[in-house]
């Protein structure tokens, strides 16, 4: 025993239940181990994650203390077609929580409603630089990282975001990246760079989506800028590169471009990883390629409004998605990565993190605050151009 | 001849119309029993998409909410915009072409502007957004549409019936529900058809004042189909096609007899 | 029962003897409604487009015109333009069609009721899934394309999607119906004996039409042009999904500024200055149409 390191003596004491969860957290800290070491343990403990609260004893099964404890409702607010179709119920049944679920179809949407003072959504789920405006205009609660053991799961690559320095305000969700998805069978030889938008052997048969930030932003990081540069004369350049791509293309389109990819209609999509992984499902032929120039990496995590009414059963349902299981039923089922470095090994499809030199390349897309408005004029005068 | 039909050409280009206006109809109900996620091509039979509804249980109670909200605001929005019809043919009154602009107003403006001044508005009041600002809101723009549907029916009306049936000695209210109702059926159904299918198509205002819980079909679609098109949403919309046309079918055996009010 | 008879017959009575009074019963709870729920609302986005963009959206409250000044840009100027040229060409394709539609429905007899309910039914589906199963019949390997090479008329696939022709087509599409009712509620008033007096009178069928039918459905077809031309200004969806998002339109423009651009009194602005160009024109209308009425009674 005295040869044992004291966190390996106290990780026994707890396998062998001879010291409660709350009375291991405290003692663990104590010993200076990081948080999320310590919920890496307790997951490791209980076989596949444990649920409740942190820090409570150990559950018997079928009435589980913190469960009393949680409120009866949780309503949570999402983009759509991002849960597995078991996630909720799950959780209902066992949390005896009756849970709502809602969905909305772009940031900005979210935003309004938030902002202008609408109440009653314990979760919501905003992209990395939606968050910046959230928290800036003061709407995100901090979370409660005890209550969350199950943090340690997340891969610190998707931890002191931009958007949440700190770590205290997100639990990430869903990430992905974006750039060209083709058909090989229909290509000489695969696209490398953006460049491909600019060959007249492929025009009429090219998308890219229609979303000033990602048709703006590829062009930007063509001529080795940032995607969120704001100067003009940056910007300029990519406003000519994207009016000389615009004659190739045969639209402007985002994830609906998938049917067209697989029945040829489309050679070149500028798309996401994920749902060019859908498509490919579909058919073999459709592969996706990071340009050299890079692109953009995306992360959306779960925020708690301030004014969320059920905080606990908040706090317990962000942990029990945390669940290594959970999170891969997640991904499973949008065909997203997930940022849960435990639930990656159990994905049906692998999405592998991003490597170093790909992360180098790789630019989280960052709220613009005052230049929004000269983007959006430049993304007027590319599409009446 | 009594009928007068109108010229063959006519009911010919009507035939085109109605093709057309069905042809996509025709499209999606096939891809409901399509064998693939994605409508490219056809890949085998399948009822899935229809088992998968059951599966669906945020469907099903999102059909039933859009159903409830576009009956609801129907029959409010089509009650008001029908009297607002009629007091603006009873009388002339200063300022009157500008009261007649004001019902376009609801008609120009665009949908997002409507969605965020009705959100504020609801917040500043201490609203609690649900069902309840959804249907305020679905009532807000249909009004105009009923009377100005109404409105082309009231024109130039004969007013000499009701005036008949007055000195006849019956009353205002007779008067109302026995010749003033049926001469204005055509108008009053005509508005009260837009106004249901305005209001269960609405996506853009029906997001910005929904709530918790209060998801209406078209929330719900528009979310699926970000991603991409599952074809359960084809298998629902055939089961709509299909009920709407039982329906149709009833109300013709019922309304053929006695049912709802006739113009002549 | 028959008390409350008496006390509707009373009130009926009570109204009918002070028409004023009567008039503003019929008006009131629509006006109301609209008043606060329509009117109010507007009324604060007006005054948000006097105001500083909100660097997240919503506004500053300092007073600035600088939003109706940024509209002259020419940027603008054309895509409004082209708003109007796109939204009046859709105003009288759908008059084209819709006559035809109206008038076969109005004569139709018992199947008036079925024939008005087929108008208005395909829009018992989604939207979206509609315009996708239009898509996939006009996409270049799409149902129409093959129908045309397999009977010989194209040897390539022509470019269907993604045009204005597109866009032209989805917008036809979703607005028909409000040419359709209109004119046929118009329509249906239309008493048979003037057409048979016209006939027993000598005239042509075509005289019979542009003398008799037409002007008697004048209402309806005004009324039709207005809910197809205004509506048809702030839309936005058709372009993206049939157009391909290539061409810009207001709706789309008004659409940005609450959303990617966050620049709500620039939106708030646009919008209004395209409520006011088409608000004049319906005033300046209802005015004259009021004077020749006048002038005939």
């Amino acid at each position: 025993m005295s040869k044992k390191n004291p966190v390996q003596t106290l990780t026994e004491d707890l396998q062998q239940g001879r010291l409660s969860r709350r009375d291991f957290v405290l003692q663990a800290l104590g010993l200076g181990v990081s948080l999320s070491a310590v919920g890496s343990v307790l997951t490791a403990c209980s076989g596949g994650g444990e649920g409740e609260g942190g820090g409570e004893p150990a559950p018997t099964p079928g009435a589980d203390p913190a469960a009393d404890t949680l409120e009866k409702e949780l309503r949570i607010y999402i983009w759509s077609d991002y849960l597995a179709e078991d996630t909720v119920p799950n959780f209902e049944k066992e949390f005896g929580v009756k849970a709502t679920v809602d969905t909305y179809e772009s940031n900005e949407e979210l935003i309004a409603k938030l902002q202008s003072g609408v109440s009653g959504y314990d979760l919501v789920c905003p992209s990395g630089y939606a968050i910046t405006v959230l928290s800036a205009l003061g709407l995100i609660e901090k979370l409660d990282p005890s209550r969350i053991p199950n943090l340690g799961n997340i891969a610190p690559t998707f931890r002191k975001t931009n958007f949440d320095p700190n770590d205290e305000l997100t639990v990430p969700w869903q990430w992905g990246t974006t750039g060209v998805a083709y058909r090989k069978d229909l290509l000489p030889a695969p696209p490398d760079s953006w460049a491909i938008f600019h060959d007249k052997a492929h025009a009429g048969k090219m998308t890219m989506m229609d979303d000033m930030r990602d048709v703006i932003g590829a062009w930007l990081r063509f001529r080795g800028h940032s995607l969120n540069s704001k100067d003009p004369a940056q910007l300029a350049q990519a406003k000519a590169d994207a009016m000389l791509a615009k004659a190739n293309l045969q639209s402007f389109l985002s994830a609906p471009v998938k049917a067209q990819l697989i029945s040829g209609d489309v050679r070149v999509a500028q798309l996401w990883n994920g749902d060019t992984a859908q498509a490919a499902a579909e058919n073999d032929q459709i592969a996706f390629v990071l340009p050299k120039e890079g692109g953009s990496i995306w992360l959306d995590a779960m925020v708690m409004p301030k004014t969320a009414p059920n905080k606990k059963a908040a706090h317990a349902f962000l942990n029990y998605i945390l669940r290594p299981e959970v999170g891969a039923a997640i991904s499973n089922a949008t065909g997203y990565g997930t940022p849960n470095e435990k639930a990656a090994p159990l994905l049906a499809r692998p999405v592998p993190f991003p490597t170093p030199e790909e992360l180098a390349k790789l630019e989280y897309i960052q709220d613009l605050g005052a230049d929004a408005q000269a983007w959006d004029q430049l993304w007027t005068e590319i599409k009446a151009g | 001849m009594s009928q007068h039909l109108p010229p063959r050409w006519v009911i010919a280009l009507t035939t085109l119309v109605y093709v057309f206006l069905h042809a996509p109809l025709l499209v999606l109900v096939v891809f409901s029993f399509n064998d693939s996620k994605f409508s490219t091509s056809w890949e085998g039979f399948t009822l899935h998409w229809y088992e998968r509804l059951f599966e669906r249980a945020d469907l099903l109670s999102a059909l039933k909410l859009s159903v409830g909200i576009g009956l609801g605001s129907t029959v409010i929005a089509t009650a008001l915009g029908t009297l607002l019809a009629m007091g603006l043919a009873r009388r002339r009154f200063p300022g009157r072409a500008f009261v007649e602009a004001l019902l376009y107003v609801p008609v120009v403006t665009p949908e997002i502007v409507v969605g965020i001044s009705l959100l504020i508005l609801f917040v500043a009041m201490g609203f609690q957004m649900g069902v309840s600002t959804i249907l305020i809101a679905h009532v807000a723009f249909n009004i105009s549409f009923v009377t100005i549907v109404v409105r082309a029916r009231l024109e130039g009306m004969d007013r000499s019936l009701q005036e008949a049936a007055m000195i006849l000695g019956a009353d205002e209210w007779t008067t109302f529900w026995r010749v003033t109702v049926p001469q204005l059926w055509p108008g009053i159904l005509s508005g009260a058809l837009l106004s249901f299918t305005m209001s269960f198509d609405d996506f853009v205002i029906t997001s910005l004042v929904s709530g918790p819980g209060s998801s209406t079909l078209p929330i719900v679609v528009y979310g699926m189909v970000r991603k991409n098109i599952e074809p359960t949403i084809n298998a629902i919309s055939a089961v709509i096609l299909v009920v709407t046309a039982l329906l149709l079918w009833f109300a013709d055996r019922v309304g053929g007899e006695e049912g709802a009010p006739k113009g002549h | 029962m028959s008390a409350l008879k008496a006390l509707r017959r009373r009130a009926f009575t009570w109204f009918a003897d002070r028409p004023v009074a009567g008039t503003l019963g019929l008006l009131a709870p629509g006006a109301l409604w609209l008043l606060v729920f329509f009117m109010v609302p507007l009324l604060m986005m007006l005054a948000y487009s006097f105001m500083e963009r909100g660097l997240y959206g919503g506004v500053v409250y300092e007073a600035t015109f600088e939003h109706y000044l940024r509209f002259a840009d020419p940027l603008y100027v054309t895509i409004l333009g082209r708003t109007l040229a796109l939204s009046l060409t859709c105003t009288v394709l759908c008059l084209l069609l819709g006559y035809p539609v109206a008038w076969t429905i109005a004569r139709s007899g018992r199947l008036k009721n079925l024939l008005t309910f087929l108008v208005v039914r395909p829009f018992w589906t989604s939207f979206l899934v509609r315009t996708f199963a239009m898509i996939f019949l006009m996409r270049e390997s799409g149902l129409i394309n093959a129908a045309l090479m397999g009977l010989g008329l194209i040897s390539e696939p022509i470019q269907l999607l993604y045009t204005p022709w597109a866009v032209l087509v989805g917008l036809v599409y979703g607005f028909l119906p409000f040419m359709v009712l209109p004119i046929y509620t118009s329509l249906e008033k239309l008493d048979p004996a003037l057409l048979e007096a016209a006939e027993v009178l000598g005239a042509r069928p075509t005289a019979r039409f542009f003398r008799v039918i037409l002007p008697l459905s004048m209402p309806g077809v005004v009324a039709g042009s207005l809910l197809v031309f205004i509506p048809s200004l702030g839309s936005y969806l058709v372009s993206d999904l049939l157009g391909g998002a290539k061409q810009m339109m207001i709706g789309n423009l008004v659409q940005n500024q609450f959303t990617s651009a966050r620049n709500w009194p620039f939106g708030s602005a646009a919008s209004f200055i395209v409520m006011g160009l088409v608000l004049m024109a319906v005033v300046a209308y209802l005015r004259t149409r009021d004077d020749e009425e006048g002038g005939l009674r």
